[in-house]
């Protein structure tokens, strides 16, 4: 049990204590997952050399493949940062959430997943979410409950408020990512450069691909006239910054300073 | 009813021997052939104990379909089972097996002692945690970690809360009473979870020294003589790190989580949670949630 790890698949107490920990938080970002794997090193064989993030986490999932879950990597559609979660693939509902909210909680969150697919901008506004109260499944539930179980969602990183709208949380777009593709088929967007599913982001006002924010951020780096990929046409949105966590730890600016900067723009 | 026995209780030093019998080819594809005897004392008295407290079954599926299910489908079911228990201990809440029939195991109830067997065994080998049964009389399970130390994590991100699940069954009670909770009444709620003042518990073990002494020095919780009482009786507070770090909302959704009821089944004192939370809003009009707040630890 100790930690030569060289060969895929054999998992040491160093993993172990890595899955539970990062099972236990849900979602985290990339700085506190190399301070998690660091820890776990620290307390099982500290005297191992610490494994590439990349590697120790594609060893984990090659003895979770057979389980059917898989440590998953994101990125935050609005800031670019990347994420981590230890999700089920196995899904082909919202069974994740499942066990945490009644049925007619369950039916709410997927109104407003509806929404917000549906949207151009990826966000649904509150009002219309509420409108919907009445047509759920299982319990009457009110208009103030209903805002109450919405703000429930927040605080277990299903959604994200702004501003009285609601848009799909990193962590709910890497967990449902599949579920998405399957459930609304022809309604899905996707980003042109990645190919991966798309709720917020940018599109081209004439050609009508869309792009993440942190994918504008990149194709564009250091380009003074943006042109559309597709059709050429110049880009008219504001290219944002590349995440840089360097940077950020330095200047030491906090996340909600960094929201207000970014405005998203369709 | 029955006692608990070493048999149910004795997870710990089977599951060390499970462990070490890892060479056995057991992939989750195919049906372990080694059956640990030790293990099997758990999941039937398990099974015993769900049976003796629902004389009156429905008749179950299980009876009009008599051939067992292919052994893919128990290790899918195992699989499932072993995810929900995995995210009902994220969210904090109580693992009770009726519910892990009722939402997971299904019509395979027949086989759940063999289903259990393995979602333990891949608990143990992969996520090095212990699925046990912490109380027969309440059917509860919890996860519980099989690795030493066990004390670190909590400091691992930085400086979390400690025994979150525990600190908040005392803060939500001392909040809901709207005074000092006496040690009595303490115990009583802890007794819900299984702990007992004399029994060293294989996660917060000396659990008295825990909440009378630790939490105390931490400032999450005061504990002070209530004056004028003979044989001496102690009551707990909030203590000013509690009320620095948890807000009254977080105690209202715990409340609701535990007693699976709407928070504003506590009328008055969700109303002053919703005070709070104004007030708070007013005082920090950019702020976002709160670093430590309970759903992070």
């Amino acid at each position: 049990m100790q930690g030569n790890t060289r060969r895929t698949g054999i998992m040491t107490d160093v993993h172990r204590r890595f899955l539970q920990l990062l099972m236990t938080h849900g979602v985290l970002e990339e700085c506190d997952v190399k301070r998690l794997q660091k820890h776990c090193y620290k307390v099982h064989d500290c005297n191992a050399t610490i494994e590439k993030l990349e590697d120790f986490i594609n060893n984990i999932n090659s003895v979770l493949e057979s389980l059917y879950i898989e440590i998953k990597k994101g990125v935050t559609e609005d800031d670019g940062r990347p994420i981590y979660a230890l999700v089920n693939l196995a899904t082909t509902s919202i069974s994740k959430m499942a066990s945490d909210f009644a049925e007619n909680e369950l039916d709410l969150f997927r109104k407003a997943l509806e929404l917000i697919i549906d949207s151009d901008t990826g966000f649904a506004s509150s009002t219309n979410i509420l409108n919907l109260v009445d047509q759920l499944k299982g319990k009457k539930m009110r208009k103030k409950e209903a805002e109450h179980v919405l703000q429930k969602f927040v605080q277990s990183k299903w959604l994200i408020e702004k501003e009285g709208e609601f848009t799909l949380h990193g962590r709910a777009i890497l967990e449902m990512d599949q579920y998405i593709r399957e459930t609304y088929p022809d309604a899905v967007k996707v980003c042109n450069i990645c190919r991966s599913l798309l709720i917020q982001g940018q599109s081209c006002e004439t050609c009508g691909i869309r792009m993440h924010l942190p994918c504008v951020a990149k194709y564009f780096q250091s380009n003074s006239e943006p042109h559309c990929p597709h059709c050429n046409d110049y880009w008219p949105h504001e290219v944002p910054e590349v995440f840089d966590p360097e940077k950020e730890r330095e200047t030491g600016m906090s996340r909600s300073n960094k929201r207000s900067l970014r405005s998203r723009q369709h | 009813m029955r006692t608990s026995s070493p048999g149910v209780r004795g997870g710990k030093a089977d599951s060390k021997s499970s462990r070490t019998r890892r060479p056995c080819s057991c992939e989750t594809e195919q049906i372990c052939p080694n059956k640990a005897p030790g293990e099997e004392g758990d999941p039937k008295a398990l099974q015993q104990a769900a049976d003796e407290g629902r004389p009156h079954q429905a008749p179950s599926t299980s009876q009009l379909s008599p051939a067992p299910p292919a052994p893919a489908q128990l290790v899918q079911k195992a699989h499932e089972l072993m995810w929900y228990v995995l995210v009902k201990d994220q969210k904090r809440m109580i693992i009770w097996f009726p519910d892990m029939v009722k939402d997971v195991i299904g019509s395979y109830k027949k086989w759940c002692r063999s289903i259990l067997r393995r979602t333990s065994l891949i608990l143990a080998r992969v996520f090095g945690l212990h699925l046990r049964l912490t109380s027969l009389h309440t059917m509860e399970f919890s996860l519980v970690k099989a690795l030493e130390p066990e004390e670190l994590d909590r400091v691992a991100l930085s400086n979390r809360m400690p025994m979150t699940g525990l600190l908040l069954m005392i803060l939500s009670l001392i909040y809901v009473k709207g005074r000092g909770a006496r040690e009595s009444a303490v115990w009583n709620v802890l007794r819900i979870l299984g702990l007992r003042p004399w029994k060293k518990h294989s996660t917060f073990g000396d659990v008295r020294k825990l909440i009378t002494e630790e939490f105390v020095q931490q400032n999450y919780l005061k504990y002070q003589r209530v004056p004028h009482v003979e044989p001496p009786e102690y009551e707990f507070f909030w203590g000013s790190r509690a009320s620095r770090e948890i807000t009254k909302m977080q105690i209202m959704e715990f409340l609701a989580r535990v007693f699976k009821k709407n928070p504003q089944a506590w009328p008055s004192r969700y109303r002053e949670a919703l005070e709070e939370a104004r007030a708070l809003r007013e005082a920090h009009p950019t702020a976002h949630c709160p670093r430590n707040s309970v759903s992070e630890d």
